[in-house]
């Protein structure tokens, strides 16, 4: 976890500085007339930010971090896994249909998770798609798309 | 105070309300009872479903899910040694030796009546001091009012993980986020990179079942053979024989519920702590004070199990003190209400209390009604939800993940919601395993617009004298206490490293 903090509190050191020099200044009004500019809370966080995270890296070179699980191989994976399904099913909704998509998210988890019952990979996601009609669209007569 | 709770009782114990109290609840002990999936996920995935109830109604189903939820994480404690929630692991350490005692039935049946007694004297205390409070707060300015929520903050993040340093960025972090989007004074556009989806700010919705969710599934789907051997042990176990609470196991268990109550009702007013605080600390102190405190792990012990629960269950009532009396969220669950409130035009605070009495009231009658509700459905659900945690993970977790895109995608405006969810559900997963408080995020995340308007009016009202602060002795009493607070707490890490070997050590 020492590695870990060092390499995230240098990161984070560096987004805040990126804050401070590039990011606020560019998406931030400055000329507002404002008694208190809109900048300056977001100063204010990134600031902190930057000198927490100095003071994170500091502590991690002085080994007084406390231990930690950084993220297993399987987890990275799941990580990914879960990501590219969720995208996947926002192209189908929007190039095939919002309820293909959303069995799709259901199903293509199943599989990633090793469910390989066929009438269980086809009843649930049929059965959350048709369960979120009967609750928006007839119990409580709203439509959602 | 009692004509008006019986007023709400009249608003609340409708056939409607009722159904959605039963709904959430049932709901809640569900999702509680499945390893993994907490009180969190649970009330963050069905925030977009209240949208489209009326107000009452909505607010008690989440409450509903929050006691729920709460209770039925004992129920994989006891019969797994798997707690549902960490708050309940005190209840697997005296539940599981009994379970395999063959008093699964007995432990299951005395986490739920400790669980009710703590939610019921718990909310009984939220309904006589909110509004007392809310009187008080009331007369709070913009001054008093940033110097407490730097409080609520700074407590926050210090008590909420193993580094204070990673809680202050996660707080400062997720106030950052709340600055995105249309200024409130100036009318001028932070942070929004041309993107008109970004006008509004960042979706809480999303944003939440992002970092509370998604987060969580992504680990959980990468952990899913331990999930699996879970499931495993309970099948080869939960044989109750002995399946009733007699008057000696009250006996044993009264003190510990009076003073698991007591603990979880201090716990959860102040801003942070946790239930996980409150029920470890009612569990020791139950483990002290008995004859033979080896026997809680070695045979198991009912009074351990009562003490764990009742102060687990009192904690969530007690929780909303602060939000609904301050408008501050001490506790991820009060952060998540937060976001309903607003989505049914109520902005929490002490002036809920007048301009939304009604309201108010009945949802105090509901929290009343959830309660026995609860014990209602534990009593009655209990053997039910225990066959149904034996469904294989890849069909809870499949269906969480559905919730979890159809909610940012209904409270989100649409596919830009479930961006979001991606992006904060990443960001979740890291400040999960590198252990920066995704708790503290959220509550400087939501308490973030309002600090930034208390902030101007300050420095509005100091006119440049930052000396007239001493006119305003209730913040000078929060600062310092903000200050005096942080010493302490890192005196008390400090003595704990010294006495505990080092990582690098034990390693």
């Amino acid at each position: 976890m020492a590695k870990a903090d060092i390499v995230g509190g240098v990161l984070l050191m560096a987004f805040g500085l990126l804050l401070l020099g590039w990011i606020i200044p560019a998406q931030t009004h400055q000329d507002t007339g404002a008694a208190v500019p809109p900048a300056l809370l977001p100063q204010i966080c990134a600031i902190g930010i930057t000198i927490l995270a100095a003071i994170l890296t500091l502590n991690a070179l002085r080994g007084k971090t406390p231990a930690g699980k950084p993220p297993m191989m399987k987890e990275w994976a799941a990580m990914g896994a879960v990501i590219t399904i969720i995208l996947a099913g926002a192209a189908l909704f929007k190039f095939v249909h919002p309820a293909v998509a959303g069995a799709f998210v259901s199903f293509a988890t199943m599989i990633y998770m090793g469910e390989r019952r066929i009438h269980l990979l086809i009843l649930l996601p049929a059965g959350l798609v048709l369960s979120i009609y009967v609750l928006f669209y007839e119990l409580l007569g709203t439509a959602i798309l | 105070m009692m004509e008006e709770l019986a007023a709400g009782f009249g608003a609340a114990l409708t056939i409607y309300n009722i159904a959605f109290i039963f709904m959430g609840v049932a709901i809640g002990y569900l999702v509680g009872a499945l390893p993994g999936l907490g009180k969190g996920t649970a009330t963050a995935v069905a925030i977009p479903i209240t949208f489209y109830i009326e107000p009452l109604a909505a607010i008690a189903f989440l409450i509903g899910i929050s006691k729920g939820s709460t209770a039925g994480s004992a129920v994989s404690a006891i019969l797994m040694n798997t707690p549902g929630e960490p708050s309940s692991a005190p209840t697997a350490l005296a539940g599981y030796p009994l379970a395999r005692a063959g008093k699964a039935q007995k432990a299951l049946k005395m986490g739920l009546y400790a669980s009710v007694i703590g939610d019921f004297v718990s909310t009984c205390v939220l309904i006589l001091s909110a509004q007392t409070l809310a009187d008080y707060a009331l007369g709070i300015g913009p001054i008093e009012l940033v110097a407490i929520l730097a409080f609520s903050l700074t407590f926050i993040a210090a008590l909420s993980g193993n580094s204070m340093v990673k809680g202050l960025i996660a707080g400062l972090f997720g106030i950052l986020c709340s600055t995105v989007g249309t200024e409130i004074e100036t009318s001028t556009e932070r942070f929004t990179f041309g993107s008109f989806d970004l006008y509004e700010g960042l979706p809480l919705i999303p944003v939440a079942i992002g970092m509370l969710a998604l987060s969580e599934m992504m680990i959980q789907i990468g952990d899913r053979r331990r999930l699996e051997e879970q499931t495993d042990l309970l099948r080869g176990s939960g044989k109750p024989e002995d399946a009733v609470v007699t008057l000696a196991d009250w006996k044993r268990s009264a003190k510990s519920i009076i003073r698991g109550t007591g603990i979880g009702i201090f716990v959860g007013i102040l801003p942070g702590l946790g239930a996980s605080t409150g029920s470890f600390l009612s569990y020791g102190m139950a483990r002290r004070a008995a004859e033979d405190p080896e026997a809680f792990e070695r045979d198991g012990a009912i009074e351990g199990v009562a003490a764990a629960e009742s102060a687990d269950n009192a904690v969530v009532p007690a929780s909303f003190v602060p939000l609904f009396a301050l408008g501050i969220p001490g506790s991820v669950i009060a952060a998540i209400l937060i976001g309903a409130f607003i989505i049914q035009g109520v902005t929490p605070g002490p002036l809920m209390f007048i301009e939304q009495a009604e309201l108010m009231q009945g949802i105090y009658a509901s929290m009343l009604a959830a309660s026995l509700i609860l014990l209602f459905i534990g009593y009655f659900g209990q053997n039910m939800f225990a066959r149904i945690i034996k469904l294989s993970p890849s069909l809870v977790l499949s269906t969480v993940v559905f919730l979890c895109c159809l909610g940012s995608y209904l409270q989100g405006g649409g596919m830009f919601g479930l961006y979001i969810m991606v992006l904060f559900g990443v960001i979740g997963f890291f400040a999960r395993k590198y252990e920066f408080s995704f708790v503290t995020f959220l509550i400087g995340f939501v308490v973030g617009d309002g600090f930034e308007l208390a902030l101007r009016q300050s420095i509005g009202l100091l006119k440049g004298t930052p000396e007239a602060i001493l006119d305003h002795p209730v913040a000078l009493v929060f600062w310092a206490l903000t200050v005096l607070g942080v010493i302490a707490i890192l005196r008390r890490k400090k003595a704990k490293a010294t006495t505990e070997p080092a990582p690098a050590a034990a390693e």
